[in-house]
């Protein structure tokens, strides 16, 4: 019986499972460069609108304010592929370690 | 890299297959694209098959290229991908079956019937393989006609 | 003697995804079995077509969520071979080091899912365990569990880093030791072998006929792996073995992709030493020239082959997928089939379906209701299609 010894060994150890949301949150482990949420800097941002042609999921839409074109995120149709911030050439675009971004209405989800 | 390999393997089957050859040619590194007739087509892959011991094809490929449907059988022999190429009419678009030569290909010879319309002549079972069993029998996805439209995304 | 059919699927609890099978039994023997697949299609092919080569990649990557980088990996390559040029040696190294971590997570994975479907969930438990180790590499090196997003059309996203890569081959070295002990649990725990050898009998014959790939063509004593024979990436430097196993029936094909395991963790680690350094990406125009390419990678389940058109735009004339389940169908009704004295019981049938590692949603491949008879096209929104639903009943 090959798993007699291994089970043994594990009735005096703690479970392995984390109690993430109720407890262990700190011990979740994430990368510095996870792909979470997206942030934007509009002061870097040029209205290139390479972003808006990478982006598989339709979640860019590009408008205009005040200092030019900009792009607005639908975030709830992201995918977190990363591509609007691997082109993005000014780096305005950042995928940030957030990885709690679930909601119940998509109007609340709209970055401008 | 040189393409010896490639090249005399080109050479060959020009040579075994004659005038049935319509085009042949070394497409890259361990890849080669022969194009037939469609009524040579069965016969060119079992003399090819057989005279190489090719046993294993990898997919079928159907094509729609405006007027004709390319049929693409994909071969391996000894790491060099075989691509054979026959071209049949849209309106009348029927082909010999593989499965008598490569008893493998009975569902990639299914899937090319069932998105593309194209009837393989002595298959045993040419049933639906992906699409419902309610689809319309004349509406064929993967030719050009049938238009997807991307729906406005829901804002 | 009247039959009996039993129809396993689409949902069933012996099944991870959704596939038809009816069998036909008389008594506790199956006697005869028809699949239908399909219910997982989603029309990628035709959705490739409308869009551009870069946006396609997460779409190819979706296609299904084990093997995402073996397809990733054979669609970069297939647009890369289409522009004729080389991406640098340092991304190809890379490829291969996210390729072979994939390969443990998905053999990991599927340990722990034979154990399940014999009903030892024990093994299941312990194995997945082991899995969040390379799951965690995966994340740190990629950004996400599973989902990798490294490749790009000239190359890969991301560099590693020194100190990834002394978090990687601490990785290595716990996975390879937790993989030694599972090859001891499977070759040598009696309940084990009791459900798997000859079981799934598959003759060598009847492999090469039928043109399986992958594992189960391995189990069946062919050498025969598109990584030795069409080497891609860096595996025409990385050493190593192709594994194969004379036994024919599951025991083989359990065993094959142990050890399978075992050589991909060698491999990383030969990258790992021979990394050449260098850029990771060069960058491309948005078109390809016009043309036609075959792109073939050893995925964890076996050969995947992709082809693509060009016809001067930025967006594909044609793509398509062939994914190594779809390869493997025909061999396994063979093996669902009872010739002279081999029998199959219905008690084996969960175990020989795994046995394949069926990925259907590779095989298979809508998120919009169509009614081509009245010409209509709509998409519901979550309301919408709760509404539909009670109304129904």
């Amino acid at each position: 019986m090959a798993m007699q010894r291994e089970l043994f060994k594990h009735i005096f150890k703690k479970p392995f499972t984390l109690r993430y949301p109720f407890k262990d949150k700190e011990k979740v482990h994430i990368p510095s460069d996870f792909r979470g949420k997206i942030a934007f800097y509009r002061d870097r941002c040029i209205g290139c609108s390479m972003c808006f042609r990478v982006c598989p999921a339709e979640v860019i839409e590009m408008t205009d304010d005040e200092k030019g074109k900009r792009p607005m995120f639908y975030l709830d149709r992201c995918t977190h592929c990363a591509q609007c911030e691997d082109v993005c050439p000014t780096k305005s675009i950042e995928l940030t370690s957030q990885y709690e971004s679930a909601g119940t209405d998509r109007t609340q989800m709209i970055l401008k | 890299m040189s393409l010896n390999k490639e090249e005399k393997l080109v050479s060959e089957i020009r040579e075994l297959l004659g005038d049935r050859v319509l085009d042949a040619k070394v497409q890259r590194l361990r890849s080669i694209f022969v194009t037939v007739r469609a009524q040579d087509y069965k016969e060119s892959i079992r003399e090819v098959a057989e005279k190489y011991g090719i046993t294993h094809v990898s997919t079928i490929t159907g094509a729609d290229s405006g007027q004709t449907i390319d049929v693409m059988p994909h071969l391996s022999c000894a790491g060099v991908k075989i691509t054979f190429k026959a071209a049949i009419p849209k309106t009348f678009a029927e082909i010999e079956t593989l499965t008598d030569v490569f008893p493998g290909a009975v569902m990639y010879e299914r899937e090319v019937h069932d998105l593309l319309g194209v009837k393989f002549k002595g298959h045993p079972n040419l049933a639906r393989l992906v699409l419902s069993d309610d689809w319309p029998g004349d509406v064929y996805p993967l030719r050009k006609e049938y238009k997807v439209v991307r729906p406005e995304p829901i804002r | 003697m009247p039959e009996f059919s039993v129809i396993v699927g689409p949902q069933h609890p012996a099944l991870k995804e959704p596939e038809s099978f009816t069998f036909w039994v008389d008594g506790d023997d199956v006697v005869r079995t028809e699949v239908r697949i399909g219910y997982a299609h989603r029309g990628i092919e035709k959705a490739a077509e409308s869009r551009t080569y870069i946006q396609n990649i997460p779409l190819i990557e979706r296609i299904c969520g084990i093997c995402n980088v073996a397809h990733t990996i054979c669609y970069t390559q297939n647009v890369e071979y289409l522009y004729g040029r080389e991406i640098p040696r340092r991304a190809e190294f890379i490829r291969t080091i996210i390729e072979e971590l994939n390969r443990i997570h998905s053999h990991l994975l599927w340990i722990g899912i034979a154990g399940h479907e014999i009903g030892f969930d024990t093994l299941l438990m312990y194995v997945w365990r082991d899995r969040e180790v390379v799951m965690d590499l995966i994340e740190d090196m990629t950004g996400n569990r599973v989902s990798t997003a490294l490749m790009t059309i000239g190359g890969v996203t991301r560099d590693i880093s020194p100190e990834l890569v002394t978090k990687l081959r601490k990785g290595l070295d716990l996975l390879e030791e937790r993989t030694k002990y599972y090859e001891k649990v499977v070759s040598r725990e009696s309940t084990v072998l009791s459900r798997v050898k000859g079981i799934g009998i598959l003759t060598r014959e009847e492999a090469i006929k039928h043109c399986a790939v992958g594992p189960t063509l391995r189990a069946s004593g062919v050498k025969s792996d598109v990584r030795a024979e069409d080497a891609y990436a860096a595996h025409d430097e990385v050493p190593f073995e192709v594994i194969t196993s004379d036994t024919c029936d599951l025991f083989g094909r359990v065993v094959v992709r142990v050890y399978e395991t075992i050589e991909a963790i060698r491999q990383v680690r030969y990258c790992l030493d021979h990394i050449p350094s260098g850029p990771v990406r060069i960058r491309l125009p948005n078109t390809p020239p016009r043309g036609e390419s075959v792109s073939r990678v050893e995925a964890p389940r076996g050969e995947d082959i992709h082809y693509v058109r060009s016809d001067g735009t930025d967006r594909p004339a044609r793509y398509k997928v062939r994914a190594p389940t779809l390869g493997n169908l025909a061999a396994l009704v063979e093996m669902l089939t009872p010739k002279g004295d081999y029998r199959v019981r219905v008690a084996d049938i969960p175990i020989v379906l795994a046995g394949i590692d069926p990925c259907m949603c590779c095989m298979d491949r809508t998120a919009r209701f169509i009614e081509p008879s009245k010409d209509r096209e709509w998409v519901w929104t979550w309301n919408q299609l709760k509404k539909y639903a009670k109304a129904r009943r």
